[in-house]
This record gives structure tokens, sequence and C-alpha cells, in this order.
């Protein structure tokens, strides 16, 4: 079976390390970007099955990686899920109004994650 | 009277008398010719009779036998009734069995559901112990180290609200060496022993606030960072996240590890930092 493919995009390697923590033991194929800029190349070069995606960033914030993954024609039905500290209602909907799939708040709550992965993977994976 | 005048009226009397007896004849002809026709009637009569009876017996024993077929039927299905019954009283007896079993499996099922969230939980909360301790020793750089106890506080703890001390022992005061999201106007240098803050850290354990409701300006936390029994210094946190509630289980490990990682991990970057001043 092909391992499913996840970009993680945020600037905090500590993110980054707790998100590979919370899918290592999924059938999961991870690639990690530190920027939006990166974020938006890998997505071109690697066409993840899924993004997470943090919102500030620098070189590139969150949402504007999101509005141009969603613009490219090969990358644009890719689910996004934005990763964020901030959750309340201006945020978020400035989230969706920039094409993201759904959202999660920091600090990450690891079940509410994976159950959100393995829906959008729809794998069934450490179940 | 002649005798030939006998004979003629003898003759008369004889044809009058044989007519009479002809017509006598004719009658009783007439009559018998009647009855033999109303007996021929009767006849066809009787015989049509006895084809209706025929018909009828014939009925009669069709119907007797079908009655006897029905018994049959009746007397079988009365046997597969109450065979049906039987199974029915088996059926409902593993149908209770399998009840009271699916039952203890559905129990057994959420107890296993609930070690299992138990279970994730607590990978979880390791993950971020391991995480944090992992991130705070991945660098001797001062710099790097403060970045990275912030972004644990903020993405690990889940506040925006820090400020890093440290404890200047000549001068005897906790000084400001970093924050995030605080107005450097609200961060004092502090005395060791003076005011609430001061007074805290001397023990040496963490204050933590657990009623806070995210009210600005008021501590959440009081993390002192020690090395052995002295303090080096003291993370403060302030404000939780909107959607952050209050502080969990794990938010208290995390002070814990902090309060010696993190202070090791200054340690070891201002040693480096003051070896490298030296060298060059």
């Amino acid at each position: 079976m092909s391992r499913k493919k996840i970009l993680l995009v945020d600037d905090s390697s500590t993110i980054l390390m707790m998100e590979k923590f919370i899918l290592r033991n999924g059938p999961y194929e991870l690639v990690t970007a530190m920027n939006g800029e990166e974020g938006v190349r890998k997505a071109a070069e690697h066409l993840p099955d899924l993004i997470l995606l943090d919102v500030i960033m620098p070189k590139m914030g969150g949402f504007e990686a999101c509005r141009l993954i969603r613009n490219a024609e090969e990358t644009k039905s890719i689910p996004i899920i934005m990763v964020t500290t901030r959750g309340e209602a201006a945020n978020v909907e400035a989230g969706w109004a920039n094409g993201c799939t759904d959202y999660v708040t920091k600090p990450i709550n690891s079940i509410e994650l994976l159950a959100k992965v393995r829906n959008f993977l729809d794998d069934g994976a450490c179940q | 009277m002649s005798t030939e005048e006998k004979n003629r009226a003898y003759i008369t009397v004889v044809r009058e008398e044989l007519q009479q007896y002809t017509q006598g004849l004719l009658r009783e002809n007439e009559k018998l010719r009647a009855m033999a026709t109303t007996l021929e009637s009767d006849k066809r009569r009787l015989e049509l009779e006895i084809i209706e009876a025929r018909v009828v017996l014939q009925q009669k024993e069709e119907l007797r036998r079908a009655a006897e077929t029905f018994e049959a039927a009746r007397m079988e299905t009365l046997m597969q009734l109450e065979k049906a019954r039987h199974d029915c009283g088996v059926a409902t007896m593993e149908l209770e069995r399998l009840r009271a079993r699916f039952d203890d499996v559905e129990q057994e099922n959420e107890k296993y559901a609930a070690q299992y969230h138990q279970i994730e939980l607590h990978s979880s909360n390791l993950s971020n112990l391991y995480v944090a301790s992992y991130q705070l020793h991945a660098s001797v750089e001062r710099d790097a180290v403060l970045s990275t106890i912030q972004e644990i506080v903020v993405n690990l703890i889940g506040s925006e609200e820090v400020a890093i001390f440290e404890f200047h022992e000549e001068a005897g005061e906790f000084r400001l060496a970093s924050s995030f999201g605080v107005e450097k106007s609200r961060l004092k240098n502090f005395k060791a022993g003076s005011g609430p803050i001061g007074s805290r850290l001397l023990s040496g354990e963490v204050f933590v606030n657990d009623h806070v409701a995210g009210g600005e300006d008021k501590l959440t936390a009081c993390v002192p960072l020690r090395i052995g029994d002295r303090v080096t210094g003291a993370i403060l946190v302030f404000r939780l996240l909107e959607h952050k509630q209050s502080l969990q289980p794990v938010d208290h490990e995390l002070f814990e590890l902090l309060g010696i990682h993190a202070s090791t991990a200054l340690y070891c970057a201002n040693l480096h930092e003051a070896t490298a001043l030296a060298v060059h």
C-alpha cells in the first residue's frame, strides 16, 4: 500500500517535531517546510495528499501560501489544515476565505489532529 | 219373433256389447297408456335423481378426502408449530445469551476505548515533554535557547505572553532576558525575595494560578529556573490563548521540565557564550 504524503509547514521546529511525533505511527511520508514560500514550492514539487499549514511564518504567511496553493492547477484540490494559535472567528474565517479545508488550534491536541488527518486521508490508520 | 229376427237381435246385442266392451278396452288402454307415460316420466325423473345422488355422493367423497388431507395438513402444521415454538424458545435463549455477551463486549469495548484514549493522551503528553526537552538541548546558542523556551510556552502550553528572567547574583536581582507578547514596561527587574513573585521564587517551587481565566496582567504561572537548589532565573507566563480554558496536567509537567531543563540549557548557552568571548 502506498504511503500517503503529508506536507508539514511551520517555522517552529518545536511544532514540526510535535507533528512528526503525532503522525509517526501512521502510514505517512512526511515532508517539511519552514516557511510559506518553501511550503508552496514543496507542495508543487511533492504533490502531497494533505498539507498542515501554520498561519504566522516568515517570508510568506500561511494565508498567502494557502491562496497560492489553491490557485495552482496541480495543487488546488489538496486538503489544507491550518494550524493556528488563534481560534477566534475572524481568524478562522480568514482561513476559509483563503481556501483552507479545516483548522486546528495550538497547542495541538494530538487526538484531534490525528482524527482530522485520518478523516481527510480516509485510511483508517492506527485505529 | 222369428229365429232370424232373434238372431239379428242377438247379433245386434252382441255387437253393441262388443262395441261397449271394445270402448271399455279402449278406455282402459288409454288409462294404461297414460299410466305408462307417467311411469316413463317417473323413471326418467328417478334416473336423474340417481345421477344427482351419484354426483352428491362423489362430491361427498371428494369432501371427505379433502377433509382427510386438510386434517393431515393441520396435524403437520401443528407439529411444525410445536417445533417452531421449541426452536423459538431455544432461539430466544440464544438471543438472551448473545445480548448478554454483546453487553459484555460493549462494556469491554468501552473500557478498551477509554484505555486507548488514556494511552493516546499519555503518549501525547510524553511527546510534548520529549519535544520540549529535545528542543531545549538542541542548541547552545543563547538566543536559540531563549527562542525555544518561548516556542514551548506558545506552542505547547498555549500562551502568547511570556517573559524570561535571569538571576544576577552580584546584583541579587532578576533581570529580563527575553519576552514575547508582553509590553516591556510591564516587566520590571525585581529583587530576590521581594514582592509577590520574588518571594515565591525563593521556594524554588512552580507557582500556578489555575483560576486565572485569561485575565490581562494576571500571572498564570511562575516557573523558577533552577540548577540543583539554586534558582537561576524564572519564566513568567501570563494570559493563556483565548481558546485555552485552563491549564492541563501536562502543562504542570511541562513547567517542571522547563524549570530544570531550560535552566541548564540557558546555563550551557551562557557558558558557551562566555567561552567564545574569551577565545576571541
